[in-house]
């Protein structure tokens, strides 16, 4: 079942996985930029 | 609590369930009951999912985390998205094409009728135990904080929970989470702004963030390792992942709510809609805590927020010195902290000040035998927000506790009667005869989890007890899925032998002490498939 936006299934995974690396890295810059 | 408070409070849980009910009107069958006939869209079954899981506990202990230990607590939500990512390549379509109500029918189509009873009876052990304590807890914070008679509370709180779930079924159930995860939303994030617009003039978010982070509370990654310790990334990453994997693919309680689904797509993205806002909102709960922590640094709060223990500790000969010694550390750190964030360098005396008053606060503490954790946020609520806003709060904390137990007794209720009473007692009948013993588990079970909390309240810190034990079975039953999605060429009797193995394993390592409870997911999982392969391997070579 195509999904209703990006094309396919796998973009938005591999979107979801980018977003999750993307949170996870600003959260460590947010810890050291308050924390130093 | 004021009149405007009850105002709104009665307000919002009025309408909430007003509306939960008005769009679950109509003729019912069995599947509108207990699936909703499938027509739910992404956006009610995603808030659904959400508020089933946001308990009225990790709304006010979550903030107490802040509070007390930081940011790190974030790091457990980790995994989740990347378990998001599997249950939407997996269970969602196998289960959709499956066509199943439970997550455990499927289990028959895969294995057998006997592994399938088992995962039943597994769940129905471990939801059994939760969905008292679910209701209890918020109760007895209640009852400390506002003098509410915690026995009314659980009790009204049941009999709400029960008219709408008896009634309205699964539909009213998604619409009144909805609703609920709306408010919860609104209620966090007005005591977010209000925290931010209480701190003293000059403070502002920038001062508060400047004082968490000088204590060390924002730590929101951690990247040291340890098999012990809960929250760091890696802990957070895999076991995190495992946890999230086996209660959103294999938790009738969470499974009910995507297989309303109206399609496989809708359902995807309700689940993927909670992979990316999770983990802010857990973010959002935390640095509420930490701000509040920045709010206590200049204004005193008590030694202990929990008012029983604050009695008790009165009542201690060392309470004076300990007092006074409170009273000291809390000058020091608060005029270093006021000279810190107008940029002198006294970032040391706070952290010795700091030091100081987490000292005390552990010895009184130890007199008391209390954790004060869970009072900390309704203490800044119900003492520093304005009249209505305390209200919304306190309907927001209600409607957390409402929409895990109605999702819990629905769960429970569909268990029975599919995978119990349908395939095991009473085979064939009119579909009316099936509804109307959904009707009657679901009224069951939710008089349980009403007179189970009053139980509860008597268990102290065995509520703690409890819940771990519940989540000793979640390794087992991701393991037999894992075993049916992925290793086709094993059997019903791996399966079985495997679920067994696998808890035997999870129960020897509590009580060997060997690592923190994330990880049991993980082995037990392990051991289900490793099991479940040799099984199938021995029983195939014999002729």
């Amino acid at each position: 079942e195509p999904p209703p936006f990006l094309g396919s299934w796998r973009r938005i995974y591999i979107l979801v996985i980018l977003y999750l690396v993307t949170l996870i890295t600003a959260f460590w810059f947010f810890g050291k930029a308050w924390s130093s | 609590m004021r009149p405007l408070d009850w105002a709104v409070m009665l307000l919002t849980l009025t309408a909430i369930i007003s509306y939960g009910l008005w769009r679950a009107r109509g003729a019912a069958t069995t599947d509108t009951y207990l699936r909703a006939g499938k027509t739910m869209p992404w956006y009610a079954m995603a808030l659904s999912i959400m508020a089933t899981q946001a308990s009225a506990i990790t709304f006010i202990s979550t903030t107490g985390q802040g509070y007390v230990d930081g940011m790190r607590f974030v790091q457990f939500y980790f995994g989740l998205p990347l378990a998001m990512i599997v249950v939407c390549l997996t269970a969602v379509p196998i289960f959709h094409r499956a066509n199943v109500y439970t997550a455990y029918e499927y289990l028959e189509k895969r294995f057998d009728a006997k592994t399938r009873t088992l995962v039943s009876i597994i769940f129905l052990i471990q939801r059994g135990l939760a969905v008292g304590l679910a209701l209890a807890a918020p109760a007895i914070v209640l009852t400390v904080l506002l003098g509410w008679p915690d026995q009314i509370t659980t009790l009204v709180m049941g009999v709400i929970v029960i008219t709408y779930t008896v009634l309205g079924g699964v539909k009213a159930i998604t619409w009144t989470d909805f609703q609920q995860m709306l408010i919860m939303m609104a209620g966090l994030g007005t005591a977010l702004i209000m925290a931010i617009n209480l701190l003293p003039e000059g403070i502002g978010l920038t001062g508060a963030l400047t004082v968490a982070g000088a204590a060390g509370k924002l730590n929101p990654v951690t990247t040291d390792f340890s098999w012990t310790d809960r929250y760091n990334i890696w802990s957070g990453l895999f076991g995190g992942m495992f946890l999230a994997l086996s209660y959103f693919g294999c938790d009738q309680s969470q499974v009910q709510r995507y297989l309303t689904g109206s399609s496989i797509t809708q359902s995807r993205l309700s689940l993927l809609f909670n992979a990316v806002a999770k983990i802010p909102m857990q973010f959002l709960i935390l640095l509420t805590g930490t701000v509040v922590f920045a709010f206590f640094t200049f204004i005193q709060p008590p030694l202990l927020f929990h008012p029983g223990d604050m009695a008790k500790l009165k009542a201690d000969p060392a309470y004076p010195a300990l007092q006074q010694k409170f009273d000291k550390a809390f000058r020091q750190r608060h005029e270093s902290a006021a000279k810190m964030v107008h940029g002198e360098p006294t970032r040391e005396e706070f952290k010795s000040a700091q030091r100081d008053i987490d000292d005390t606060r552990k010895q009184a503490a130890k007199i008391t035998g209390g954790n004060d954790t869970n009072y900390i946020f309704l203490h800044f609520v119900t003492n520093y927000l304005p009249p209505g806003i305390v209200g919304l709060v306190i309907a927001a904390i209600l409607g957390a506790a409402m929409s895990v137990i109605s999702g819990e007794v629905n769960s429970l209720a569909t268990v029975s009667v599919i995978d119990i009473y349908k395939r095991l007692l009473r085979p064939v009948a009119e579909d009316g005869h099936y509804l109307w013993v959904s009707r009657a588990f679901t009224a069951f079970w939710g008089v349980y989890a009403v007179v189970t909390a009053q139980f509860a309240k008597n268990l102290g810190s065995l509520v703690e007890a409890v819940n771990l034990l519940g989540s000793f079975f979640y390794g087992g039953i991701l393991g037999v899925f894992a075993l049916a999605i992925y290793f086709p060429k094993v059997g019903a009797n791996g399966a079985f032998i495997g679920v067994l193995a696998g808890e035997a394993a999870i129960f020897a390592l509590h009580f060997t002490g060997a690592a923190s409870f994330l990880w049991y997911n993980v082995a037990g999982c392990i051991v289900v498939i490793l099991t479940g392969n040799l099984v199938s391997r021995l029983t195939a070579r014999t002729p």
